[in-house]
């Protein structure tokens, strides 16, 4: 296994666009800078400036969104080329294919959290919005490794879908109805939809400033939502790899 | 021309990414449906007459349709020359800057044609829920704002899908800027100056959504007219790769 995904990310050196994807998790820090240099003050919060800068639409919009277009790019490149025949040849487990480029997805979400992280310090303390203070940054950095860990097994749904189609356009548009659906169920029931229960671990203690939750916060079962889903994902991803030839 | 919008017209309809993108409006309208069951002042969002033809605005523009339909327009162009079909085109001969502007005919038709298939669900269910409450004024304005927002939606993500089809590097791209920078317009709308100039508010400033006077509707028109010349410029030298 390990070597699948070592090979998986050998792969990837040569996919310049990926990299490029991650530039996406410096996109809400510059916002949330440019929001409380001319609209609002964070009055010295730091939690309300990370708020904006890493726990709003970055975990609902654009994280799922960069995830969904890499795991329809990693399974998609590989069926373009015909590449599976080989792999199936070597012998290589189908199962283990999947986890492996579950494996990179898990790995780089976790790299675009830490990157939002960092520049959300960045854009936040440099220009004197707020004081650096070790407290709330060590709380954004373990609160974003949270995320990055617990996205990626909230789109594995998406990986599944991308591994049971040829094409590409299914699995990206999925996406973003996916992430959008997270985004608007998080008013009607938190638990039915793995983002949006994603966001009520993320959120359990109630410790983010302004964020209102319309449920009580159940955090098993936002764990079993999210367990449900990926299940059915493997499901489907066994099925549909054990047909393909 | 006449020939190459109905040669477009053949190979999108053996392709099933047009019932995708039917597939995702009708989603998006599902999902603002699911939102309108919340309770404010005493009454659901969706019994409010409007509100749902009104608020599927929005929330279909910012986070799903312009991405939908920037991936549609850049994968009618850039299949080609994945599909290595340019070299058959080549040799009949075809006009290539015929070929690409067909082809952003094509992607227009389909941004006003999913706008109003946007319109014709959230009126229908409209309609259900309180046909009376609804008048012809209002149903021809949300026609006329639902119009207004395919066109202007496509005006503002052509140069994207000009962009990446003159990159060839295609549809990731396509969709991943058409996202962000659709998204970008829940910010931009915080200012007023930024929300006349902005495409993707320009756009509701032109179709009426936002209160906007004639000048700002003139700005508007437009910063959007720039885009589609913008568009236009970069398409002009695009030249498929010679094998």
């Amino acid at each position: 296994m390990l070597r699948l995904i070592k090979i998986e990310f050998l792969k990837l050196r040569r996919r310049k666009f990926v990299w490029l994807m991650l530039l996406a998790a410096l996109f809400m820090p510059f916002l949330a800078l440019l929001y409380f240099k001319y609209v609002k003050e964070t009055g010295g919060d730091p939690l309300q400036f990370y708020r904006w800068s890493a726990f709003s639409y970055t975990i609902f919009i654009i994280l799922p969104v960069v995830l969904g277009i890499l795991c329809t790019m990693l399974i998609y490149e590989e069926n373009q080329y015909d590449m599976l025949k080989q792999l199936w040849i070597v012998p290589i487990s189908k199962m283990g294919y999947f986890f492996s480029k579950f494996c990179v997805v898990l790995i780089y979400s976790i790299c675009f959290m830490l990157i939002t992280a960092v520049a959300s310090v960045m854009f936040s303390v440099l220009p004197g919005y707020v004081a650096f203070d070790w407290k709330s940054v060590l709380y954004l950095l373990k609160t974003c490794l949270e995320i990055g860990i617990i996205i990626s097994f909230a789109m594995l749904p998406i990986l599944a879908i991308a591994a049971s189609q040829k094409g590409y356009i299914l699995p990206v548009c999925i996406t973003l109805v996916y992430s959008f659906l997270s985004f608007s169920l998080m008013t009607v029931n938190m638990y039915l939809h793995p983002l949006s229960s994603m966001a009520v671990i993320v959120m359990r203690n109630g410790d983010i400033p302004g964020v209102v939750l319309t449920q009580a916060i159940n955090v098993p079962l936002a764990f079993l939502c999210i367990c449900i889903w990926d299940i059915a994902a493997v499901l489907l991803a066994n099925i549909a790899l054990g047909r393909r030839k | 021309m006449k020939k190459l919008l109905w040669a477009e017209r053949q190979k999108i309809r053996r392709s099933n990414i047009v019932w995708i993108a039917v597939f995702a409006t009708v989603m998006v309208a599902v999902i603002v449906l699911l939102g309108g069951q919340d309770v404010y002042d005493g009454s659901r969002n969706i019994d409010n007459a409007g509100w749902y033809m009104t608020t599927a605005q929005p929330w279909a523009t910012f986070f799903v349709l312009p991405a939908v339909i920037a991936l549609l327009g850049s994968y009618i162009i850039c299949r080609e020359e994945q599909e290595d079909t340019i070299t058959s085109l080549r040799l009949i001969p075809v006009n290539e800057a015929k070929l690409t502007a067909a082809k952003m005919i094509v992607t227009f038709s389909f941004s006003i044609l999913l706008y109003l298939l946007l319109f014709v669900i959230t009126f229908s269910v409209e309609a259900i829920l309180h046909f009376s409450d609804l008048s012809v004024a209002m149903v021809l304005g949300f026609l006329k704002a639902y119009f207004l927002d395919g066109l202007g939606i496509f005006l503002a993500i052509s140069p994207i899908i000009a962009f990446v089809s003159r990159m060839k590097k295609g549809y990731w791209l396509a969709m991943l800027f058409a996202e962000i920078y659709s998204f970008a317009g829940i910010f931009m709308s915080m200012s007023n100056t930024l929300k006349t100039f902005y495409p993707f508010t320009a756009v509701f400033g032109l179709s009426g959504y936002y209160e906007a006077t004639i000048g700002n509707r003139i700005g508007s028109i437009i910063v959007l007219l720039l885009c589609g010349c913008l568009s236009a410029f970069i398409l002009k030298g695009l030249k498929y790769s010679e094998k």
